[in-house]
């Protein structure tokens, strides 16, 4: 195998290869990147192969000139640090000899020892739609899946037990899209678009760690990614327009049970405060500066006597307390007092970029729903105040 | 009965002339009365020495010198130099309940001596050959009288210093029963140094000598401070490890003064064997007092392990009954609660103002040992290897988890009943935290488990979770003063499923998951919900259905406490250790800082809830001697 390649394209592709390949593995095949470089015609292309025991990722590029098609396996870190530090070159060249890989730029040669690529796990195969194995299949705009991530990741549990759904949720029917994240205290729900066949339905869970390297490898708002669901898998295909995807994502699927979320979203809130997003922002975050590990959360008054308001405070025991009164655009039903962690409020409102939200509350120890136009619901579990 | 038929073959030569036969039946029936009674007073060598040694005390003597021989089997001799026995009286000494001590029964309400009974000679006679020889002050010469079963001899002179030396031979000869119950002369006579030993440590102006088959084995100078009495018991290798307890409650006529030496933690065993309790120099037994002690070494040990302490407390005689038990080692407190917390209160305090880190074994590894009652005191008793080569980390964590004991624990009573809402005086806020160094500039975190640092006196060495588990405990005992705790409701229940009988427990436990935060209910018959968690803990990445599995599964052990006092504890340990960071989690150098400054800030941090310890010290002493700098 010999090829030349551009070395700002490379990069970009061993960035994402060394991030997914784990940096130490009882087996040194697996810490590898697999290299395949093919020719049809003229036209070469690069294809390169990491993975990790759930995910695993295939980027192909065209920004290579093929003098030698074959196939190499090397250190995906050491690869991506040669890459790197060759900042001066526009091109590397990859050749190999043997279980030899030799990079070579203008003045540099490094000779990195490799492994027979036949001990690297096949990859994922990205099959046909009309193929019986590929799963059920549905084609996203990436600027809407990367919203959907965007509106429900950050609400999936961080520390990894049993109690957390380490995941989002995908559900389809038919085109309606929905991603849903939750880590017990609060659940983000998003909605969106996809193309599918009508009869088609879907629910499974998938890693938080796949849904972010998903968001993370859209180029293009424009571009569509085509997404198959198998029992067990799931593989995202970007830029699946032009026959072979530039880049393949498969992950293992989370086994078990959602949370029965429809159920958990409240429909009898009989309270309802309308604000500007920014301006409620703004007071949750000020309040928040006094609250620590004792007191976590803020007290939320909100009263409708002499015209709306809302008034956000916090009190950190032998640190002081705050007082923020916030403009409410419209408030609906008896006055109430609710405590809330702010950190799950302020999450909610970074995420929207809607100019006003909805906070529908019922009682002091009932959850609360913000909303954001038709696309983002949102429950969070109230704290007690002392 | 045998030994009734065996006692007048082994009459004695030295006899009183003859005797009435009827007068024989009349002894014959007091020896078997003696006998019955020596089965509760002389039980085995050693409570013959205590009896001994206690009627010596009482005859003010300022030398006692105890010999014994083949276990004390074939001989006991207490020599003292008290006020002796008049050689009229030498004969009704042996009598059975005859005492110079007390003469009414009103008297028995205020005993002021250690013996009153008036039966120990009698009692040790009948079983024995006993001779007493007596000389008090006024008189030219000693007197000597004999007795073996109940044959007694006429009083006779004798050359011998002023004081009373008794002989005690042949032990239950006439019982020989009795004597198959002895364990070997080694365990026997080991005993009677101990219970030599003991008296001793509360006799501090007395002078003891103890010879075994000629060998000396303890000698105990006259007019030694109470201090340096029982260092030179317990050894002089734990003085740095004792600390000194003061309470002094005489302003009223329950009065009560106690003084004592209290050993660190690092010094708890797994028996009684380290405590000695003394009320009005007399060794007792007292459950009050074990679980006052125990008490205020809460969350500082293991509770499986029993401090080292000595304690005297001084009372009015009419406080405490100590006409309870045969060989008077139980008493009876008028105000046992009054005991119980002078006890608690000044152990706290001196622990409180105490340094607790453990210091580092090599410089005295002598203090990691078991003081044994067969070791001499003194320099021989002391290891001298202190200097020595090095010591491996291993060996060296090795040593204090000998020393202190593995991990289980419980906890602080006070704060925990302030915590209950009962006000108690807290004697911590009157002394203050414990004095620990500045916080170093620089901590250097080891194997992502310890950080080392520095303090004034040498290096410090913590260990991580150990520390932030004590912090946490401290901390969420304090926020348990100032009210419920902050708690997150949760989506949908979290759900434990638990067998019945643990099901059941909740309800019990449910008013003080209220003050924590809690929110459980039972779902099912073996199912539970976890309704709200305390946000502390979801921050600190606990997980509820896990924590309420565990705590419920623990609630079900027979060590779970009844009491909710304690029971909060118990939950408030297990929530301390499960927010607290763990062996293996890699700390960020703020988050070091931050964990090693928490030590200065919270009292009692040498020791983690489970009663191990969170930090040792390296004296620069230490340093310099392992250097070989000294
Ligand atoms: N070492 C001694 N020195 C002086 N008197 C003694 C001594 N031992 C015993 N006695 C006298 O003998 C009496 C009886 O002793 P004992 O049988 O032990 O009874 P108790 O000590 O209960 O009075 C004591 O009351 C005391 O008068
Ligand atoms: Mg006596």
């Amino acid at each position: 195998m010999k090829v030349i390649c551009d070395r700002a394209a490379l990069l970009d592709a061993v960035n994402l290869m060394a991030s997914i390949a784990p940096a130490r593995s009882p087996k040194p095949q697996l810490s590898c990147v697999h290299l395949c470089a093919t020719k049809d015609g003229d036209a070469g292309r690069l294809t390169l192969t990491a993975t990790d025991a759930e995910v695993s990722l295939r980027l192909t590029t065209l920004n290579v000139d093929v003098n030698k098609p074959g196939e190499a396996l090397v250190n995906a870190q050491k690869l991506q640090q040669i890459v790197a530090a060759e900042d001066a070159e526009a091109t590397l060249t990859i050749e190999v000899d043997g279980d030899q890989i030799e990079v070579r730029g203008a003045d540099a040669k490094f000779r990195v020892f490799g492994f027979p690529p036949a001990e690297f796990p096949p990859a994922p195969e990205f099959l046909d739609a009309d193929d019986p194995r590929a799963g059920k299949i549905f084609t996203v705009q990436a600027a809407s899946l990367e919203t959907l991530v965007g509106r429900t990741l950050f609400a999936t549990a961080r520390e990894t037990s049993r109690y957390a759904i380490n995941g989002v949720l995908l559900s389809l029917k038919g085109k309606k899209l929905e991603l849903v994240a939750t880590d017990g205290r609060r659940l983000a729900l998003a909605r969106g678009h996809a193309e599918a066949s009508a009869d088609t339905e879907i629910a499974c869970i998938i890693p938080s760690k796949a849904m972010q390297m998903a968001s993370k490898l859209i180029d293009d708002p424009d571009e569509n990614i085509r997404v198959a669901i198998t029992d067990n898998q799931v593989i995202f295909g970007f830029n699946a327009d032009a026959g072979e995807p530039r880049a393949v994502l498969a992950s293992a699927l989370v086994e078990g049970a959602f949370p029965p979320y429809e159920d958990v979203i409240p429909t009898d809130q009989d309270k309802r405060a309308v604000f500007d997003a920014a301006a409620l922002r703004s007071g949750v975050r000020r309040a928040a500066l006094l609250t620590n590990e004792e007191s976590r959360g803020v007290r939320m008054n909100f009263t409708n006597n002499d015209g709306n308001s809302l008034r956000v405070s916090s009190r950190a025991p032998e640190m002081g307390e705050a007082e923020i009164d916030v403009n409410v655009d419209s408030y609906d039903g008896d006055a109430i007092e609710i405590g809330f962690n702010p950190t799950f409020l302020i999450d909610a409102l970074k995420v929207v970029d809607e100019p006003q939200v909805v906070i529908e509350m019922k009682a002091p120890n009932k959850p609360g729903l913000i909303k954001a136009g038709a696309d983002f619901v949102y429950v969070v579990m109230p704290v007690s105040l002392q | 009965m045998s030994s009734g038929t065996e006692a007048p073959s082994r009459r004695q030569s030295h006899q009183s002339g003859g005797s009435a036969p009827s007068l024989r039946i009349k002894s014959l029936a007091a020896l078997l009365v003696n006998q019955i009674a020596a089965g509760e007073v002389v039980e085995r060598p050693a409570s013959i020495v205590k009896e001994l040694l206690d009627n010596a005390l009482d005859a003010g003597a300022m030398r006692i010198v105890i010999e014994i021989e083949a276990g004390g089997v074939d001989l006991l001799r207490v020599t003292d130099d008290g006020v002796g026995i008049a050689p009229e009286d030498l004969a009704l000494a042996l009598a059975p309940h005859a005492t110079s001590k007390i003469f009414e029964s009103a008297d028995l309400d205020h005993i002021g001596t250690f013996g009153f009974r008036g039966e120990a000679l009698a009692s040790i006679a009948s079983v024995s050959r006993l001779s007493i020889r007596s000389r008090p002050r006024d008189e030219e010469s000693a007197y000597t009288i004999e007795a073996a079963g109940e044959v007694l001899s006429e009083q006779r002179p004798e050359s011998g210093p002023i004081g009373t030396c008794v002989t005690v031979r042949d032990l239950f000869f006439n019982t020989p029963a009795r004597r198959k119950f002895l364990r070997t002369s080694q365990t026997e006579q080991g005993h009677c140094l101990e219970t030599a030993r003991t008296l001793a440590m509360a006799h501090s102006h007395v002078g003891f000598t103890v010879r075994i088959d000629g060998r000396e084995r303890l000698n105990l100078p006259a007019g030694q401070s109470p201090k340096q009495r029982v260092v030179a018991i317990l050894g002089e290798e734990l003085a740095p490890r004792l600390i000194e307890v003061h309470a002094d409650e005489f302003d009223d006529a329950r009065g009560l003064a106690l003084w004592g030496l209290a050993g660190l933690p690092e010094l708890a065993r797994p028996t009684l064997k380290g405590q000695h309790v003394f009320v009005n120099g007399r060794p007792i037994r007292d459950r009050t007092i074990q679980h006052a002690i125990q008490e205020a070494y809460r969350g500082l040990i293991e509770p499986s392990r029993k401090p080292t302490a000595v304690l005297m407390l001084e009372m009015a005689p009419a406080a405490v009954d100590v006409n309870v038990h045969p060989a008077k080692a139980e008493v009876r407190f008028r105000d046992s609660g009054l005991v119980h917390s002078v006890v608690h209160r000044a152990l706290r305090e001196a622990l409180l103002r105490a340094d607790l880190t453990p210091k580092w074994p090599g410089q005295d590894r002598g203090g990691f040992r078991e003081f044994g009652s067969d070791r001499s005191p003194g320099p021989a008793g002391q290891l001298g290897s202190g200097s020595g080569g090095s010591v491996s980390a291993a060996a060296f964590a090795d040593s204090f988890k000998q020393a202190v004991g593995g991990p289980d624990a419980r906890i602080d009573y006070d704060a925990l009943r302030s915590a209950m809402g009962q006000h108690v005086p807290e004697p911590s806020q009157e002394v203050g935290p414990i004095p620990v160094a500045r916080p170093a500039d620089r901590v250097l975190q080891v194997h992502k488990s310890y950080l080392v640092t520095q303090d004034e006196q040498g290096v410090v060495i913590v260990d991580q979770h150990a520390l932030h588990e004590r912090v946490m405990f401290e901390q969420i005992m304090q926020r348990l003063q100032s009210g419920v705790f902050e708690s997150q409701r949760l989506l949908t229940p979290a759900v434990v499923s638990a067998p019945a009988q643990r099901v059941e427990r909740l309800a019990d436990l449910t008013p003080l998951f209220e003050k924590l935060g809690v929110e459980a209910a039972p779902l099912g018959p073996d199912t539970i919900a976890v309704h709200a968690f305390p946000t502390f803990l979801f921050d600190k990445g606990v997980d509820p259905s896990e924590f309420l599995s565990d705590l419920l599964e623990q609630a079900e052990t027979d060590g779970f406490p009844s009491s909710s006092e304690e029971a909060l504890h118990e939950i408030v340990d297990m929530m301390a250790c499960k927010a607290a960071v763990k062996a293996g989690d890699r700390l960020t150098e703020q988050e070091l800082a931050e964990l090693v400054s928490m030590r200065s800030r919270y009292e009692r941090a040498s020791n983690c809830p489970h009663g191990r310890p969170t930090s040792i010290r390296l004296s620069i002493r230490d340093l310099e001697r392992q250097f070989g700098r000294t």
